[in-house]
C-alpha cells in the first residue's frame, strides 16, 4: 500500500504573458510554484484548494499535456513515474517519448461538454485510445468499447451515438471510459463531478469508487468541493496561489487543520446543519 | 431516443428542407453532371454509322472523309453525310446527336454572314464565327463550373492548412504568417493574373472536343495562389477556438499525433466556414474566369468560354443573342448558386429561427 507510484518534485508551471508588435515577453503567470506530491499505488489523492490556484495546472503538467496546448509555457521540476522497468521522468520527455507511459495515465476532464469531441461517435471517442497504444484487431478493439460502456453503467448499444445525445453524467461516464479504456495506473480526475448535478455526482463519485475497487487504480481527486474530496479520498493536499500549504491523512485535515488557509477553505465550505456554528466562528479567521 | 443523428446529417436534413437551396443544388449539380455528356449531346461528330453492313463509332475512333465515301480530305461531313445516306436509301444511315453542332465549329454553310441571329436550327444565334451559340454556352457551362470548382479546392486546401497551422501552433509562427498573408493580400490579384498570363503564353494542343487544356491548369494555379487567404482567417479563428477545448487535451493525453489532432480532430469541428463560403467562392472564381477571358487573358482561344462570348457581344451590341443569352445564362448560374450558398449558410445556422422556406 505504501509503495509510491507517483512523485511530483518540486514542480513549477509559468505561462508567459506576450506583449507588443513582435511577441516580447512582458510578464508571467506563475500557475504552479514548486509543488511536491507523491502518489501511493491505490490510493485517492485529494488536490483542493479555490480556483484558479493551479490545481488542474498540476493534472496537466502530470500527463504532461501543457507544452501540446500553451504555447511558450515554462515547466521546470520533476514528475517521476515509478514504471516497472525503472523512475521516468514525465516532464523531460518529448510527445513520441511520452507516448508509451499515456496508456498508463489518463485523464477524467472537468467539463463533460468539450471534453468529448461533437463529431465523433461514443464508439469512435471510446475506441481511439485502445487504436493508438494496443494492437487489438477492430473486432476486439469493439467488444472491448462495449466492456467499457457497461462497465460506466451505460449501454453497450449507445456505440454509435454522438455526445449531445447524452446528459452531463452520462457524458462524464464516457470521458470515463476512454480514460478506462487502456488499463491506466493513475487517473488524474479533475473536477469530475463539478458541472454535475448533486444527485448525479453521487453516481458518478461511487462509479469511481467502484472502479478503483475492481481495476486498482490510483486517483489523483482535483476538486473545490471539500465534501466531495473528503468523501472520496485517503490524503488531502491543500493548493493555495500555486503552492501546497497543507498535505495529509484526510481525516486528519479535515478534524485539525494547520494552516491557515485551510482553515478558511473548510470554514467556508457549506453546511447541510444551518445550527452548526462552527463554521460562523472560523470564517471571521484568515480571510485574505 | 431515435436514431443517431449526426450534426453534419442533421444540417443536411435542414437543407434538404430549404427548397429554394435544395432545387437550386438540384439543378446546378445535376446540370453539371449532365455537361460531362455534352459530346454525347451536341455534337458534329455522330454517335454511330453504318456504312456498307458495318458499323462506326466515331467518337471513339477516328475516319477520315473518304472511308466513307465522301470525296474529300480530313473530318468527314457528317451533317451532309447523313442527308446523303437518307437520299440513297441503301441502307446506310448516320446517327447524330440531338444538337449536331460542335462547339469549335464554324457553320459557314449557313446562308448569309455570321453572327446569324437566332433561327429554328440554331436556337441562340451564332457567334462571329459561325459557332452555335448555344452549344457554346452549354460547353462552357462546363468549362466554367470545372475551373471553378478546381480553384476552390486547391484555394481551400492551402488555406485551411495555412489556416490550421497558425491557429494550432500560435505563437510567433502565427503573428508572422499572418502578416505574410496581409502582404500578399494586398497585391492587386487580377493585374497580377493579366500580367502573368500575358508572360506565359498559352499552349494550345490540337485535338478535337479538347475541354480541359493544358492551360486550364495553370490558370486554376494561378488563380488559386491568389485565392486562399480568405478562408485561413476563419479556420485559424476556428482552431484557436477549439484547440482550448477539453477533448483535444483529451487527444493529446491520448498520444494521438499532431496531424491527427489537427485533421481529425479539429478540422471536422471548423469545417463550417469552408462549407458556407463555398458555393460564393464559386460564385466569385466564376466571375474571375469570366472576367479573364473577356479581356483576353484566360484559357486559350478555341475554348468554349462565357467571358470571350460576353466579349464579342461586347464589339456587336446590335446582336443583342451575343449580349443576352450569354449574359443570361452566366446571371442563371450565379442567382442558383448564390441560392444554394443562402441555404447552406441557413442550414449552418444554429439558430432555428429560419427566414428561407
Amino acid at each position: 500500500m505504501s509503495d509510491v507510484l507517483l512523485e511530483v518534485q518540486d514542480l513549477t508551471v509559468h505561462f508567459p504573458v506576450y506583449g507588443g508588435l513582435m511577441l516580447r515577453r512582458t510578464g508571467e503567470v506563475r500557475a504552479v510554484d514548486g509543488v511536491s506530491l507523491t502518489l501511493h499505488r491505490g490510493e485517492t489523492l485529494g488536490l483542493v484548494g479555490e480556483s484558479g490556484c493551479g490545481k488542474t495546472t498540476v493534472g496537466r503538467a502530470i500527463i504532461n499535456i501543457l507544452r501540446a496546448m500553451s504555447y511558450g509555457v515554462e515547466i521546470t521540476g520533476r514528475v517521476l513515474y515509478h514504471h516497472e522497468s525503472g523512475v521516468i521522468d514525465l516532464a523531460s520527455l518529448n510527445r513520441t517519448a511520452m507516448r508509451p507511459y499515456r496508456a498508463d495515465i489518463q485523464m477524467v476532464f472537468q467539463d463533460p461538454y468539450s471534453s468529448l469531441n461533437p463529431r465523433k461517435t461514443v464508439g469512435q471517442i471510446v475506441e481511439e485510445p485502445l487504436t493508438i497504444h494496443t494492437r487489438a484487431t477492430p473486432a476486439e478493439r469493439r467488444e472491448r468499447v462495449r466492456w467499457l460502456l457497461e462497465k460506466v453503467g451505460l449501454s453497450s448499444h449507445q456505440v454509435d451515438r454522438y455526445p449531445h445525445e447524452f446528459s452531463g453524467g452520462q457524458r462524464q461516464r464516457i470521458g470515463i471510459a476512454r480514460a478506462l479504456a487502456t488499463n491506466p495506473k493513475i487517473v488524474i480526475a479533475d473536477e469530475p463531478v463539478s458541472a454535475l448535478d448533486v444527485s448525479v455526482q453521487a453516481q458518478v463519485i461511487n462509479l469511481l469508487q467502484d472502479l478503483q475497487q475492481e481495476l486498482g487504480l490510483s486517483y489523483v481527486f482535483i476538486s473545490h468541493d471539500l465534501s466531495v474530496v473528503r468523501h472520496i479520498s485517503d490524503r488531502i493536499a491543500v493548493m493555495y496561489f500555486g503552492k501546497i500549504v497543507e498535505m495529509g491523512q484526510a481525516d486528519q485535515i479535515y478534524a485539525n487543520p494547520q494552516h491557515a488557509y485551510s482553515k478558511t477553505l473548510l470554514a467556508a465550505a457549506p453546511r447541510p446543519d444551518p445550527s452548526s456554528a462552527r463554521a460562523r466562528r472560523l470564517s471571521s479567521g484568515g480571510k485574505r | 431516443m431515435s436514431a443517431p443523428v449526426s450534426l453534419v446529417r442533421r444540417r443536411m436534413g435542414k437543407f434538404r428542407r430549404l427548397r429554394r437551396g435544395y432545387y437550386s443544388f438540384l439543378l446546378i449539380t445535376g446540370g453539371y453532371l449532365l455537361s460531362f455528356f455534352l459530346p454525347l449531346l451536341a455534337n458534329n461528330v455522330p454517335l454511330a454509322v453504318k456504312y456498307r453492313g458495318e458499323y462506326f463509332f466515331p467518337l471513339l475512333t477516328y475516319h477520315a472523309a473518304p472511308e466513307f465515301g465522301q470525296n474529300a480530305f480530313g473530318d468527314p461531313e457528317y451533317r451532309s453525310l447523313k442527308q446523303q445516306f437518307a437520299n440513297a436509301g441503301e441502307g446506310n444511315w448516320v446517327l447524330m446527336p440531338i444538337i449536331p453542332y460542335g462547339p469549335n465549329e464554324s457553320l459557314l454553310d449557313v446562308p448569309g454572314t455570321p453572327p446569324h441571329a437566332p433561327s429554328a436550327t440554331h436556337l441562340f444565334g451564332t457567334d462571329d464565327r459561325g459557332r452555335d451559340v448555344l452549344v457554346r454556352l452549354a460547353y462552357g457551362f462546363n468549362v466554367s463550373m470545372t475551373f471553378s470548382i478546381l480553384v476552390m479546392i486547391a484555394g481551400y486546401a492551402t488555406g485551411i492548412s495555412v489556416g490550421a497551422a497558425l491557429g494550432y501552433f500560435g505563437g510567433r509562427l502565427d503573428i508572422l504568417g499572418q502578416r505574410g498573408i496581409e502582404i500578399w493580400s494586398s497585391l492587386p490579384f487580377l493585374y497580377t493574373i493579366i500580367i502573368i498570363s500575358s508572360v506565359i503564353v498559352p499552349v494550345y494542343l490540337p485535338g478535337r472536343n479538347l475541354l480541359l487544356q493544358p492551360s486550364l491548369w495553370l490558370l486554376v494555379v494561378i488563380l488559386a495562389a491568389f485565392d486562399w487567404m480568405g478562408i485561413t482567417y476563419y479556420i485559424r479563428g476556428e482552431f484557436y477556438r477549439e484547440k482550448a477545448k477539453d477533448y483535444v487535451g483529451a487527444a493529446i493525453a491520448t498520444g494521438v499525433s499532431e496531424a491527427g489532432i489537427m485533421f481529425r480532430h479539429i478540422l471536422p469541428n471548423a469545417l463550417t466556414p469552408v462549407v458556407s463560403f463555398a458555393p460564393f467562392t464559386i460564385v466569385a472564381n466564376i466571375g474571375s474566369l469570366v472576367a479573364l477571358d473577356f479581356l483576353g487573358f484566360g484559357l486559350p482561344a478555341p475554348t468554349p468560354s462565357w467571358g470571350e462570348l460576353i466579349g464579342q457581344g461586347m464589339e456587336n451590341l446590335t446582336k443583342w443573342w451575343l449580349v443576352f443569352y450569354p449574359l443570361g445564362v452566366m446571371f442563371l448560374t450565379l442567382l442558383l448558386v448564390v441560392f444554394i450558398g443562402e441555404a447552406v449558410r441557413e442550414a449552418f445556422d444554429p439558430k432555428e429561427y429560419s427566414r428561407l422556406r
